[in-house]
């Protein structure tokens, strides 16, 4: 048994130590953008994805301005899309599964947004639409991907791609929640630094 | 109505490499970052009204764009072909001709507002381009393409400029840690003298050939500023920029005076470890980094450097650097993405 988490761990270890650092760089920078210009982040995925989508949401709303929050005059915000459930078996069931994400986002997206999508083979077709559709209107996309990054990795402005054999879903969901938990950690300590 | 926003910048290494009498020759290099001081620009339909009229400085409404004295605006809406029923007006943190980019942070707010007006939405090359293509095809002005890629991208970059007259356009991806810092080692005083880029430029240009291994050597110091940002070493930062306003100096006859020279002088002399005249020369801003223990003193003697030179618009700038460009604030004509 312990041989098998062993090696499992060891799996872990040599895909984070892959990750594109400066891709994840860019990412930050990326957010910062946002902020600075009072855009919002929207971010989707679908089943494991998706939850990972949520978690960060709730995690980043709350934490980042957290430890000081009367001192942020000025915040920002990310949604998760769609923002209900209702929404997205309306979108699916009436019109399409491969709406799902861009049908609300066309209803939210504007100027100074951004978007991550998160999408471990890169390929699904809701998850293509809707990058596609940020990046005919030259709104900045942050793409998560995994295996050999799919064609999310090809479009994103922003390519995280957690490298890893064809399938291993159990890596690359792992290690984006990883990357999210990166992010939000960054931010709640930036925005801890410039309250001091 | 459009409301649009583009962030000034403030040059560290490699100004003048960005003019095509260098980078045809050699790649032109320059680091430089955004800051938070920007130039606002509002675009309002008066469909009402068979007017243009442009709102600065001074107010100006005309029948046709050609009667127009701004000549940005007035070019700008000849080539998009807009004659009539606009009225465009700009807002600034600061004064224009500080040597902080302004004249291109209004191409680049103007252009994308323009284009937005359209219903278009373009990238940041795209407009950078565009900007580019105002300034120094269509207006003739002597300038390189600095100003214009550092507003419309936003952030610490290093821009080069080749020889087929392409830009390529590298992020230096510090965390805000190594930002922050350098912000608290960094100060920047406006001299009270405004004076246009192009007066000195136009010398600058001519005299390109005789300096082509100063530029070639400014040009290649932008890789080493790269390492100490990226280091924090604010000292060795110090030193390049140093260096290369010596260098600079030597460009043409007005990009230094005896007034330049004096506040330059006494920043040095207070403490700082190094630093330079922002934009083209002859005036505008000085910028230093210096510990944050000598800055008390170093606003004194500048202050008192500026008192002997009458300088009575010297003041500091406080400064934060910043990572967006220039960016659609607000927009109700075209909100939604289609």
């Amino acid at each position: 048994m312990e041989q098998y988490i062993q090696t499992f761990i060891q799996e872990v270890e040599k895909t984070i130590q892959a990750l594109p650092k400066e891709e994840i760089a860019k990412a930050l920078n990326t957010i910062q953008s946002v902020y600075e210009r009072d855009g919002r982040i929207y971010i989707f995925g679908n089943g494991g994805s998706l939850a990972l989508a949520t978690h960060w949401v709730s995690d980043f709303n709350k934490t980042i301005f957290s430890h000081n929050l009367e001192k942020h005059t000025k915040r920002f915000q990310a949604i998760r899309l769609p923002t209900t459930e209702e929404e997205l078996s309306a979108w699916a069931n009436d019109i399409g599964y491969d709406m799902v994400f861009v049908g609300p986002l066309q209803n939210y997206l504007q100027e100074g947004d951004c978007v991550i999508a998160i999408s471990s083979s890169g390929n699904s077709a809701n998850i293509v639409k809707a990058i596609e559709l940020a990046k005919q209107n030259h709104i900045s996309t942050i793409g998560l991907s995994g295996f050999d990054g799919g064609k999310l990795n090809e479009l994103a402005d922003v390519k995280i791609c957690v490298k890893t054999e064809k399938g291993r879903y159990d890596l690359v969901e792992g290690i984006h929640a990883v990357i999210l938990h990166l992010i939000t950690k960054y931010f709640q300590d930036y925005f801890d630094h410039i309250a001091q | 109505m459009i409301l649009v926003r583009a962030p000034l910048r403030i040059s560290f290494v490699g100004g003048g490499t960005d003019l095509p009498d260098f980078y045809r020759h050699y790649p032109g290099r320059v680091l430089s970052t955004t800051i938070d001081k920007y130039v606002y620009l509002v675009i309002n339909p008066t469909p009402l009204i068979d007017k243009v009229t442009a709102r600065y400085s001074i107010s100006e409404t005309a029948s046709h764009p050609n009667e127009l004295q701004h000549t940005r605006i007035k070019t700008a809406l000849m080539d998009f072909g807009i004659e009539r029923n606009l009225e465009i007006g700009s807002f600034a943190s600061l004064p224009a001709k500080t040597g902080l980019g302004s004249s291109s942070s209004f191409s680049t707010a103007l252009l994308k507002g323009l284009y937005a007006f359209q219903g278009k939405r373009i990238g940041k090359g795209e407009l950078a381009e565009a900007a580019c293509r105002l300034e120094i095809d269509l207006l003739k002005e002597p300038i390189g393409k600095q100003d214009q890629y550092a507003s419309a991208t936003g952030g610490f970059n290093i821009f080069q400029f080749n020889a087929n007259d392409s830009v390529s356009v590298e992020p230096v991806l510090i965390d805000y840690l190594k930002r922050s810092k350098l912000e608290k080692n960094t100060l920047l005083f406006f001299t009270g003298v405004t004076r246009p880029a192009s007066s000195v430029l136009s010398e600058q240009k001519s005299k390109i050939s005789e300096h082509i291994e100063t530029y070639k050597k400014m040009s290649d110091s932008v890789s080493a500023f790269k390492e100490k940002l990226l280091a924090g070493d604010i000292r060795g930062m110090a030193s390049l920029l140093h260096d290369g306003w010596m260098l600079k100096k030597k460009f043409a006859s007005n990009v230094s005076n005896s007034m330049i020279d004096d506040l330059y002088e006494a920043g040095l002399a207070a403490g700082a470890w190094g630093g330079k005249v922002l934009g083209a020369g002859g005036g505008g801003c000085i910028l230093f980094l210096a510990h944050p223990e000598v800055h008390g003193a170093m606003r004194i003697a500048m202050r008192q450097a500026a008192a002997k030179n009458n300088l009575s618009d010297f003041k500091e700038i406080p400064v934060t650097f910043t990572q967006s460009g220039t960016d659609i604030l607000f927009n109700n004509l075209h909100p939604k993405i289609i």
